[in-house]
């Protein structure tokens, strides 16, 4: 089964370097063409010269494929941008995002659990938290963002409006962005881990419990949750690419570094190779961590696995 | 729940609590800017972010001050006729030519020692020589076709061909040979990604300036600090960071929230913005507007039938009402422009022709040239064709977006349709401009040096074409002889006042013919803190952290 | 209960959107004048950047933005119904096949590619730069592309049951056509779930197109949409703190909305 899947990996990875280079190239503007319009001094002869040099003149296939076989051999070129290598730039922005990925959904996911157990055991605050719920996930997460930023930063001036520690973790940098990416996956979680604790709570055996005796919570936490938590891996699972998309826009808001403002920033500037590798990386990640939660999924519930 | 929010509010307090303590001693000085540079190889590439930073670090030989004129940084003296540094001779292709002597300052050296030599700029004028290193423009290199190493620490320089400006030595400075002509010698062609200028640039060798770079975060921020060889006067700050924030509003919150210092003017905020920030903020910071060498004007493309017709060139700008524009949105802070030479300029002609906003005539001009108005107010001509043109510039610039629905609307009125089609900067520059594939007007600037002749914009050779690789930046595809003959006689025209008296004849041709409509100049806005003291703004491209060594703590 | 909610949220965008010219402002004309004016009577919401009228904008926002949410949503519908059914129906490597499709794009993120494929020329594909009218085609179609996954398993899904009932068994082995049996039998059970992944749909295209536009590389200005207006309004965050709220809040509600009259048809 993990074989099978990781082959498919592959493929879908194959395939998507080869359709995002395509159409990466079909971004208008070359970055030869784009040196001559801001620098005068740039003359015919030395524009022919600077396109040879950069292998801009060959074509697009013959470009994907010594692109393809560097990176198989580990070349992974160089970045336009930060003119460094592009992995050098890869892995620091990886770091930071899982970061920020990390804290955002170890939030939701305790903080949705928590009023999704909620809703479905006191059924009065059921519609409450389903409004808060709706709200949540209704809100665009740039918008929340500059919102949490007009408060805490430019009104009670707490926190930093934005961007990174020099050093270290950073925590204060943190808070907003991480708070922004989790509002809208407590929702998402809240709602199906209602979804299922209802379910779950339905059950003959739950009364069975309850008769003999075991206390609310105790049937509760013991019980119905592990029953419930298979569904909510299931989200977890579906929605690795929708969060790793709130990554890209929360980055950006708060003009943090990392592997959306990555990609981001190089596809606007034209830097093949880091918008490419930063792509593929992001892909593979969010693949990777679906067959986790499938994996884990499997795990819990016995009758997935047949 | 009362517990819960009293929890919270101490864990916000907890977090906060750093962001509130002032340091001591004011020792460091955080600078943010809106781009990040692309390489820290001086020759390599030019963008603004990169001149800034390197403006700290590094010194070139020869630089425009913020008095706009020529200084020596690294030199000692700057080469003139009268002094005997420059002698005119006959080049080795029998055209007039020149030789010029350069002494590299005398304590000058590198991070680690190492004194700046003849050497360096051998290494500099060798590597830029060859093709295959891939400096951006060559043409410096093409012409300078000699150097002679006359000491350790002098060189003269032979050019084939003769020009006012032989004393500006521009990108050409020192490159420290003893670190990167290994590098370069193994193999030219892939040296620009082998630079110690990218692969370690906390190497203090690199760096000849006041400060060094000690740390680079990519795409984030630059950790700069004091040179100790510097033989310079000291600089006031131990520790200079440099922080790139893309999105402004982020920099303002920032600069709010006392996480950077400063911004600096030739990378910073939109003009209004900071206007809007000193309305709100007034006392907490110092502000200053320089007007610089940017000329915001209107690219027209004279292939269109229409905008050949020198009477609708006119129309379409006295039908613009600029200085209700300056007024209302730059807050009157940047000097509308009546041609491509910034009133500061000492080439500059103050009675050169003005056009003022004037509707009535606008409609006149437009009659004569047998544009009349249709029933949908917008304007015709015999063969029925409506006076409709595209608008254009760069996307995602609010700014220039903003001006461009103003004028619109102008323009609408005086029976002109203009269609707003923007694209991103670098579709609109590298493909729709440079393939001239624009059918009307768009937006943008141009930055030039202070009398600095515009042959690439208006030259008929620069007409940008597919035999010549595209390059050019006479966009619009303006043809005047005359004017050609004047930018072709006025580089090689050593006298002042000659110089002026033809400068006076291409601005009188620029404001009656309008190859280019002009608007206005740009201005810097600069938001200091007010401790700080001695930044000379510069309004052109030598930023002013190459006189960073006179910043002071007051 | 919450589809009317629902229904009356997006109800009253709809109507806002029909109404503005009503208001009677020209949300084209600058008004150097009158920038960053405070609500009043004659601008109920105050004025924005180049002093035209904020609810205006609003509303005008809101025809763009509820228009290419409906229409990608529509399209994504459209292509994700036939996917499920035939899926569902023809079964097998087929089914495999367009399963294993949608998983794959399911599992990648689509952001990143979306903004790729929105920075891509649209000359290429044969529609003019810049243009009002082609950025919303251009949208509509990227939006598509992703949009349809989620319709397609809601369908299959729905379709499997419906080929299993034991009737639609007997039919297809009595012999009934195969056109006949997807009219009659199929179809006619899908509309409950298509119409609730729809209007899920629609939420999806707003809320992405709000952020394509937010970033850029969506509708562009001087054209209105609720994504570009907060684009505009972050970077006046200091000066016009509310002009950020308004479109935000628009947004909030037809995404809410939806949601909403999906939660509540699933109930019915």
């Amino acid at each position: 089964m993990i074989l099978g899947r990781l082959l498919q990996i592959a493929i879908v990875l194959g395939l998507l370097s080869f359709a995002s280079y395509a159409l990466i190239g079909l971004i208008p503007g070359d970055p030869i063409d784009l040196a001559i319009a801001g620098d005068p001094r740039l003359g015919p002869e030395d524009a022919a010269r600077m396109r040879a040099l950069h292998g801009l003149d060959r074509p697009l296939a013959a470009r994907y494929g010594t692109w393809a076989m560097g990176v198989l051999q580990g070349e992974f070129g160089y970045s336009r941008l930060f003119a460094v290598p592009a992995a050098s730039v890869l892995w620091p922005a990886l770091g930071s995002t899982l970061v920020l990925l990390g804290c955002a959904l170890g939030i939701a996911a305790a903080g949705g659990i928590a009023l999704g157990v909620l809703a479905a055991s006191r059924p009065r605050s059921g519609p409450w938290v389903d409004a808060v719920a709706v709200l949540g996930q209704a809100m665009p997460s740039f918008w929340l963002g500059i919102l949490l930023i007009i408060l805490f930063a430019v009104t009670l001036g707490w926190l930093p409006a934005g961007g990174s520690a020099d050093e270290g973790l950073g925590l204060r940098f943190l808070v907003l962005p991480v708070a922004t990416l989790a509002v809208a996956n407590i929702a998402a979680y809240a709602r199906h881990t209602a979804a299922a604790m209802r379910v779950a709570l339905a059950e003959p055996w739950v009364r069975t419990a309850r008769a003999k005796g075991a206390s609310g919570p105790r049937v509760l936490w013991r019980h119905v949750f592990p029953n419930a938590a298979v569904p909510v891996l299931t989200i977890a699972a579906l929605d690795a690419g929708s969060l790793v998309s709130g990554a890209v826009v929360t980055e950006t808001v708060f003009a943090r570094p990392g592997m959306g403002k990555l990609i981001y920033d190089s596809i606007m500037g034209n830097d093949y190779n880091l918008a490419l590798l930063a792509l593929l990386l992001v892909a593979l990640v969010t693949m990777l961590a679906t067959l986790a939660a499938d994996l884990a999924q499997r795990a819990l519930d016995p009758r997935l696995s047949a | 729940m009362v517990r819960l929010r009293r929890l919270i509010i101490a864990l916000l307090a907890l977090l906060a609590g750093p962001a509130l303590a002032q340091p001591a001693a004011r020792d460091t000085l955080t600078i943010g800017i809106t781009q990040f540079p692309a390489t820290f190889h001086p020759n390599i590439e030019s963008m603004a972010a990169k001149s800034y930073v390197l403006g700290f670090t590094r010194r070139p030989l020869t630089a425009w001050d913020a008095d706009w004129r020529l200084v020596c940084l690294t030199c000692e003296t700057l080469p003139t006729l009268e002094n005997g540094l420059a002698v005119r001779e006959t080049a080795a292709n029998g055209r007039p030519g020149i030789r010029v002597t350069y002494r590299v300052r005398e304590g000058a050296r590198w991070g680690d020692g190492v004194p700046v030599s003849a050497d360096d700029l051998r290494f500099a004028w060798e590597a830029g020589r060859d093709e295959l290193t891939g400096f951006g423009p060559a043409e410096f290199y093409r012409s300078a076709y000699e150097l002679i190493v006359v000491d350790a620490r002098t060189v003269t320089l032979r050019f084939d061909k003769l020009t006012y400006d032989f004393a500006s030595m521009g990108d050409f400075q020192p490159l420290p040979a003893h670190l990167e002509r290994a590098r370069w010698e193994a193999a030219p062609a892939t040296y620009r990604t082998r630079t110690a200028y990218d692969t370690e640039p906390s190497n203090p060798g690199l760096w000849n300036g006041p400060y060094r770079v000690t740390a680079v975060q990519p795409g984030a921020g630059i950790t700069l600090e004091r040179n100790a060889q510097w033989s310079g006067p000291a600089p006031a700050f131990r520790r200079i960071q440099i922080r790139t924030i893309e999105s402004t509003a982020a920099m303002e919150a920032q600069l709010l929230a006392g996480q950077i210092d400063m911004i600096a003017g030739e990378l910073g905020l939109p003009l209004d913005q900071v206007a809007a920030l000193e309305r709100r903020a007034g006392a907490r910071f110092r502000y200053e507007y320089r007007p610089g060498l940017v000329y915001e004007h209107l690219d027209l493309n004279h292939d269109n039938p229409a905008l050949a017709d020198r009477r609708v060139r006119q129309a379409l700008l006295i039908a613009l009402d600029r200085a209700q524009i300056v007024a209302r949105l730059f807050e009157g802070r940047q000097p509308v422009a009546h041609t491509s030479v910034n009133p500061l300029d000492p080439m500059s002609d103050r009675n050169v022709r003005q056009w003022h906003y004037d509707p009535a005539r606008a409609g006149a001009l437009l009659d004569e040239a047998g544009w009349r108005r249709g029933p949908d107010g917008v304007r015709r001509n015999p063969a029925g064709e409506r006076l409709a043109i595209d608008l254009m510039t760069t996307a995602g610039n609010r700014s220039r977006e903003q001006v461009q629905q103003v004028m619109q609307a102008q323009w609408r009125a005086a029976g002109i349709e203009a269609r707003i089609r923007n694209e991103p900067p670098r579709v609109l520059f590298a493909e729709t401009m440079s393939r001239r594939r624009f059918q009307g007007a768009v937006l943008f600037a141009w930055i030039s040096e202070p009398e600095g002749v515009p042959r690439t914009t208006l030259h008929s050779d620069e007409i940008p074409r597919a035999e010549r690789n595209w390059s050019g930046q006479n966009y619009g595809g303006y043809r005047n002889p005359e004017l050609d003959a004047l930018l072709e006689a006025l580089p090689e025209e050593l006298d002042r006042d000659e110089r002026a008296q033809m400068f006076r004849r291409l601005q009188a041709i620029y404001a009656e013919d309008l190859p280019a409509l002009p608007l206005w100049f740009r201005s810097d806005a600069h938001v200091w803190p007010t401790w700080l003291a001695g930044v000379r703004p510069t309004g052109h491209l030598n930023p002013s952290s190459l006189w960073a060594e006179g910043w002071r703590v007051q | 209960m919450r589809f009317r909610l629902g229904l009356t949220l997006l109800g009253l965008l709809v109507a806002g959107a029909i109404a503005a010219p009503l208001l009677g402002q020209d949300s084209g004309a600058p008004d150097l004048f009158n920038r960053y004016a405070a609500p009043s009577a004659e601008h109920w919401l105050g004025t924005d950047d180049l002093g035209r009228d904020l609810l205006t904008r609003l509303l005008e926002g809101a025809r763009v933005s509820l228009a290419v949410g409906v229409a990608t949503a529509l399209a994504a519908s459209i292509l994700g119904t036939a996917v499920g059914v035939v899926a569902a129906w023809r079964g097998g490597v087929v089914d495999a096949l367009l399963m294993r499709l949608a998983d794959g794009l399911l599992a990648l993120p689509a952001l990143p590619l979306l903004v790729v494929l929105a920075a891509v020329d649209p000359s290429v594909v044969g529609l003019p730069r810049g243009e009002a009218a082609s950025d919303m085609i251009r949208i509509v179609g990227i939006l598509t592309l992703f949009g349809w996954v989620g319709v397609a398993r809601l369908t299959r899904a729905a379709a499997l049951s419906v080929l299993a009932r034991d009737h639609v068994r007997a039919a297809r082995a009595l012999g009934v056509t195969e056109a006949r049996l997807l009219w009659r039998h199929v179809l006619p059970a899908l509309t409950v779930p298509v119409s609730v992944a729809t209007a899920l749909a629609v939420a999806g295209a707003i809320l992405a197109e709000s952020t394509l536009s937010f970033l850029g590389l969506g509708i562009a200005p001087p054209n209105p949409s609720w994504g570009n207006m907060l684009a505009n309004a972050q970077e006046l965050v200091f000066s016009a703190p509310m002009a950020a709220v308004w479109p935000g809040l628009a947004i909030l509600m037809a995404v809410a909305g939806c949601t909403l009259v999906a939660d509540g048809a699933r109930g019915r």
